[in-house]
C-alpha cells in the first residue's frame, strides 16, 4: 500500500488540504503528523483514501468528505464529518458539537463523548457515540441512525422527522415530536452488525437494554398524517 | 468569534503564568485578531495598602504630568513604570498606598476626567495586561511571558459590536468587589435587562459593552455572599444569547456557557494544571489533553485554590 506522511506543523489547513488532495490521487494511505487540533483538515476530501490524523482535530474536521475515510488518534472539536456524503470519520477520543451534522451517508464513530446537537439535520448515513451524548441529540434528524452507547441529553430527537436514535443508557427527556420504543430483533441485529464492525463490543444481553427514539409523527408542524411520505 | 483562557496551577505556588496564557492565546489568535489581554493573579507580590495602576496616556506634553498631580493628591506614588504602546499612546503603571479597597474606583474616576487618559484598571492581587494588536505583539510589549502567577485568565477579541480599543479589550473588571476580572466570548441579548437592576443598585458602567455588564453582574452576587459556582449558575440562568465567558478572582477561575451551548468552551486538568479554553489547541499548551472535556450547554465549572 503505498503510504505518504504529511507533516501540518507550522502550515495553514488551506495549505495541509491542498497537499492531502494531491497526494489522495497517489497514495491509499495518507499520515497527518503534527496536526494539533487544527481546523477543516480534510475538508471536501472525495478520494476514497485512509487518512490517518495523528493527533487531536479541530472543528469540521472530514466535512463535505465522500468515500475518504478519516481516523482522528486524539479528539475533534465541533461539527466532525459535517455534510460528508460517504465514507468513514473515526474519533479515538471525545468530540465537540454538532457531531455528523447534516450527513447524507457514511459512518461517524466517536468513541468516546460527544457534545450537543449530534446528528442535527442529519438525512441518512450512521453515527455512533461510544460514550454519551449532549442535549437535542437528533435535531430536526431527517433520516439514518444514531447510536449512543451511553445516556442522551435533555431534548433527546427535538423535532426528529425520520430515522432512529438507539440509546444504551439513560435518556435524560425527549423533545418535541420524539417518543420511545422498545428495540425489536431486526433492530437488534442491525445494532450488532454495525456496532461490531466498528470495534464496540457488547455483551449479547446488553442488546436488549437498547431503546429507541422515533418520530411521533412525520408531519409534526402542518399537514396531515394522512400525507406522510 | 473571541478567545477566551483561563490557567489554574493547582500547587498554590508561582509559575510562569504569562507564559501559559501567552502560548494558550497565541493558539487561540484564529478567533480574534483585534485586541487581547491578560489577568495574571497572584504574582504581584504587593503589601496590603498597595494597589497597581494601570493608565493609557496619550503622548502629549504636561499630560502625564497631570496625572501624577492627579494621584500625588490623593496618596504619594511609591514605584512607576511607563511602557510604550500604539497610537501615540504609552501606559504609565505605577504602585500607590490607599487606606482601602473602597478608595480605588474614586481615584480612578478622578484619572478618568483627564482628556486623553484612560484608567485600564486598578487591583491589587492580579496584573492586568491588555492592548490592541496580536497576541505576540502585546506580549512582547509588555513582557508578558515572564509574568509569574499562580492562576490567570485571558482573552483574543474578534470585535462585534463595540470599538476596538485598549479599554474595550478584554478582560473587563469590575470594582464592586476587589480583584475580579472576565472575559468573553459572546453576546448578551438581555443587555439592559441585566444592567438595569445593577445601575439602581448604584453601581457605575463604564462602556455599553455587554462584558462590562456580566462583570458587574457576577461581582454583585459574589458582593451578596453567592460561591464563584452560584454566582455563575444563577448568571447562566439569567443572561440570554450565545455566550461562553470565564471568570478570574483571587481564589481561582470559573467558566459558564449559555444554556443553548451556541459558544464553545472545552477543559482538561490534571494533578498539576486545571485549565479551560475556547478550543482544544489552547489546552494543549499547558497539558497532555489526551481527555478533554466539553462544557456542556448551561454548565458551569470553577476551579478554586
Amino acid at each position: 500500500m503505498r503510504e505518504i506522511k504529511i507533516d501540518a506543523n507550522f502550515k495553514t489547513p488551506r495549505q495541509i488540504n491542498s497537499e492531502l488532495k494531491k497526494a489522495a490521487k497517489e497514495y491509499k494511505r495518507i499520515i497527518i503528523k503534527n496536526p494539533n487540533a487544527m481546523h477543516y483538515i480534510a475538508a471536501g476530501l472525495t478520494e476514497p483514501v485512509d487518512v490517518i490524523i495523528d493527533g487531536s482535530a479541530g472543528y469540521f474536521v472530514g466535512t463535505m468528505i465522500h468515500e475518504a475515510r478519516i481516523h482522528v488518534k486524539g479528539n475533534a472539536g465541533w461539527f466532525p464529518a459535517d455534510n460528508m456524503t460517504a465514507g468513514e470519520v473515526i474519533i479515538d477520543g471525545s468530540a465537540g458539537d454538532g457531531v455528523g451534522q447534516g450527513i447524507y451517508g457514511g459512518t461517524v464513530a466517536i468513541k468516546k463523548d460527544a457534545g450537543s446537537r449530534t446528528g442535527e439535520i442529519m438525512k441518512n448515513g450512521t453515527i455512533i457515540i461510544g460514550g454519551s451524548s449532549g442535549f437535542m441529540t437528533g435535531l430536526y434528524m431527517m433520516g439514518g441512525h444514531i447510536i449512543i452507547l451511553g445516556n442522551i441529553g435533555d431534548d433527546a430527537g427535538e423535532s426528529i422527522i425520520r430515522g432512529v436514535i438507539y440509546v444504551l443508557g439513560n435518556v435524560k427527556s425527549l423533545g418535541k415530536n420524539a417518543k420511545l420504543k422498545e428495540v425489536n430483533e431486526n433492530d437488534i441485529n442491525e445494532l450488532k452488525k454495525v456496532l461490531i464492525s466498528y470495534g464496540f463490543q457488547l455483551d449479547d444481553n446488553k442488546y436488549f437494554e437498547f431503546k429507541k427514539i422515533v418520530p411521533l409523527s412525520k408531519r409534526p408542524f402542518y399537514g396531515q398524517e394522512s400525507e406522510e411520505g | 468569534m473571541c478567545g477566551i483562557a483561563g490557567v489554574v496551577f493547582k500547587d498554590k505556588r508561582i509559575h510562569k503564568v504569562g507564559d501559559s496564557l501567552t502560548k494558550m492565546l497565541d493558539a487561540l489568535q484564529h478567533r480574534g485578531p483585534d485586541s487581547a489581554g491578560f489577568a495574571i493573579y497572584g504574582g504581584l507580590g504587593l503589601a496590603n495598602d498597595e494597589y497597581f495602576l494601570n493608565i493609557e496616556v496619550k503622548e502629549k506634553p504636561g499630560l502625564l504630568e497631570k496625572v501624577k498631580d492627579t494621584v500625588n493628591l490623593v496618596t504619594q506614588i511609591k514605584s512607576e513604570e511607563i511602557i510604550p504602546s500604539v497610537e501615540n499612546y504609552i501606559i504609565y503603571r505605577c504602585i500607590i498606598n490607599l487606606e482601602s479597597f473602597s478608595e480605588l474606583k474614586p481615584l480612578i474616576m478622578d484619572i478618568d476626567r483627564i482628556e486623553n487618559v484612560t484608567v485600564l484598571n486598578g487591583s491589587h492581587y492580579f496584573e492586568m495586561i491588555k492592548d490592541v494588536g496580536t497576541v505576540k505583539e502585546i506580549a512582547e510589549r509588555y513582557g508578558t511571558k515572564s509574568k509569574l502567577g499562580t492562576h490567570g485568565i485571558g482573552h483574543t477579541r474578534f470585535s462585534t459590536e463595540s470599538i476596538v480599543d485598549r479599554y474595550h479589550a478584554h478582560p473587563f473588571q469590575s470594582y464592586i468587589i476587589p480583584d475580579i476580572t472576565l472575559v468573553h466570548n459572546g453576546q448578551i441579548t438581555n443587555y439592559w435587562k441585566i444592567r438595569d437592576p445593577l445601575e439602581r443598585k448604584g453601581h457605575i458602567f463604564e462602556t455599553t459593552n455587554d462584558t462590562e455588564c456580566i462583570v458587574h453582574y457576577i461581582a454583585d452576587k459574589l458582593s451578596e455572599n453567592y460561591t464563584l459556582q452560584e454566582a455563575l449558575e444563577k448568571s447562566v440562568k439569567d443572561m440570554d444569547g450565545p455566550f461562553s465567558y470565564v471568570v478570574g478572582t483571587p481564589n481561582g477561575v470559573g467558566i459558564a456557557k449559555d444554556q443553548l451551548g451556541l459558544r464553545p468552551g472545552v477543559m482538561a486538568e490534571d494533578d498539576r494544571v486545571f485549565a479551560i479554553a475556547s478550543e482544544e489547541v489552547a489546552l494543549r499548551e499547558v497539558l497532555d489533553t489526551k481527555d478533554v472535556e466539553h462544557i456542556s450547554p448551561g454548565e458551569v465549572r470553577v476551579y478554586e485554590i
